[in-house]
């Protein structure tokens, strides 16, 4: 073992990890939002747009991620679309991203009571506002938990854009190794550093469930009402 | 240019024909990977402390990096410590070693829910641990996992196409050459999409027959 390969070449390694933060986490944002519109369209009233977002997901989910990269970076150009290796991986990983999301998110809506979404729409909510202020504060319960895997599963995916010449860790790693014939340090140097970052990204949604549930515990306690139907650890999941 | 569905439909047989190689080496993985989870997880019931401590090291170790960075482990970094491997050989030990991982996790999961009533009551009707589990507890571990494992089945299927950077010639490989050789890798690789697209429901699908089976089979 040869430290020296890593601790000499840190700065390779330390734009490798930067490029994969801003590459994963701008797939994470944007393959959310893309995912909530599209489990909004799975539950719209006109079946060819139903029809189309359930397509979307299910081709998505079965192809290898590095298929719809090499669509997106070696294909569209010759439809006449140039993408830069750095934009076209992070719209592949943001479409990849959102067909996994989409499915928590359509479970996690389905997953808030049907009667307080009827109440709601009964006492004069619109559409919007019902989602706003009856679904979406609820849906993070059941979301949560799912949303940890896909969003570690990005962060890991975004390891491919490498082939892409996309300048993250492992296309770093990859240099490094070629500089200096020490795979065997360079690659576990690298993985590393992907699972120091995905433990702490893990560790950040524990923290969030930890507190959805107890923020929802602090309204139960506050309401009389409920206080007075509710069993007090519902709010708390084994 | 033009999307040319001529072309892409004329590229798919050549890719079918890769389809052998990602499926020879799917299918060895998966039984490797079940071979090993199955093993990981019996040795995991004996709850020797450090032991225990080590596969959870290992599971964690598989969870949090990427396939790719693993495949390049087994490819280039196994050669330096002195075990060299050919790429297909390298590529389903990578992919055995990450999958195996997680089918350890499926088999927990699935081992928490036999109810611990039959195991009270076989080991008093003087089973031994061995008749547990091969005859009580493993039966049932791989019926009530089946869809989990279905769907790891799929994703090592997706993984394969990863092998293509270690020389695996497999349907994205193939796909690969052709697109560059033809000046259409756009038709190539949705040809290559479709060809997995395909496998995966197929898998899916035979999954889906194989829970109906085992339902009737225990009667439910």
């Amino acid at each position: 073992m040869d430290y020296t390969v890593v601790t000499n070449n840190w700065p390779l390694f330390a734009k490798g990890i930067w490029m994969t933060i801003q590459v994963s986490l701008a797939a994470i944002v944007l393959g959310f939002c893309i995912a909530f519109c599209i489990a909004l369209i799975r539950t719209s009233r006109f079946r060819v747009l139903r029809i189309a977002a359930s397509v979307y997901v299910e081709v998505l989910r079965n192809i290898p991620f590095v298929i719809l990269l090499f669509i997106f970076f070696y294909g569209l150009p010759f439809a006449g679309i140039r993408l830069p290796g750095q934009v076209a991986g992070t719209i592949a990983l943001s479409m990849f991203a959102s067909a996994y999301y989409g499915e928590i998110i359509r479970g996690a809506m389905a997953a808030v009571p049907r009667g307080q979404v009827e109440a709601a729409r009964a006492m004069g909510f619109t559409f919007s506002q019902t989602l706003r202020d009856v679904i979406i504060p609820q849906m993070w319960k059941f979301a949560l938990p799912p949303m940890a895997g896909t969003t570690t599963m990005t962060v890991k995916e975004s390891s491919i854009l490498s082939t892409i010449t996309v300048a993250e860790l492992t296309y770093q790693g990859l240099i490094v190794q070629g500089m200096t014939f020490a795979p065997f340090e360079v690659f576990f140097a690298v993985a590393g550093l992907y699972w120091i970052y995905t433990a702490f990204l893990s560790h950040l949604f524990k923290r969030a469930e930890k507190h959805l549930g107890s923020s929802e515990l602090a309204a139960v306690y506050r309401s009389p009402i409920a206080r007075k139907y509710l069993t007090l650890d519902a709010g708390r999941r084994a | 240019m033009e999307f040319s569905f001529e072309f892409m439909f004329s590229t798919i047989p050549a890719l079918l024909s890769a389809a052998g190689v990602t499926i020879r080496v799917a299918a060895i993985a998966i039984c490797l990977s079940i071979t090993v989870g199955t093993l990981l997880t019996v040795i995991r019931a004996l709850k020797i402390r450090p032991v225990n401590m080590a596969i959870e090291l290992y599971i964690s170790f598989i969870r949090g990096t990427p396939l790719l960075v693993q495949i390049f482990l087994a490819f280039y970094a196994l050669p330096a410590i002195g075990i060299k491997l050919g790429p297909v050989t390298a590529g389903v030990l990578a992919i055995t070693a990450n999958n195996a991982a997680f089918m350890t996790e499926i088999f927990r999961g699935a081992l928490a829910s036999i109810p611990p009533g039959q195991i009270e009551a076989s080991a008093s009707l003087g089973l031994k641990s061995r008749a547990i589990w091969l005859k009580v507890i493993l039966p049932q571990l791989y019926m009530r996992s089946l869809p989990a494992i279905i769907n790891e089945c799929t994703i090592v299927v997706k993984g394969t196409a990863l092998l293509a950077v270690i020389t695996v010639v497999e349907v994205f490989r193939t796909a690969q050459q052709i697109g560059s050789s033809s000046f259409r890798p756009f038709e190539t690789f949705v040809a290559a999409g479709l060809v997995f697209l395909a496998m995966s429901l197929v898998i899916s699908q035979f999954g889906l027959w194989l829970e109906r089976r085992f339902a009737l089979r225990r009667g439910v």
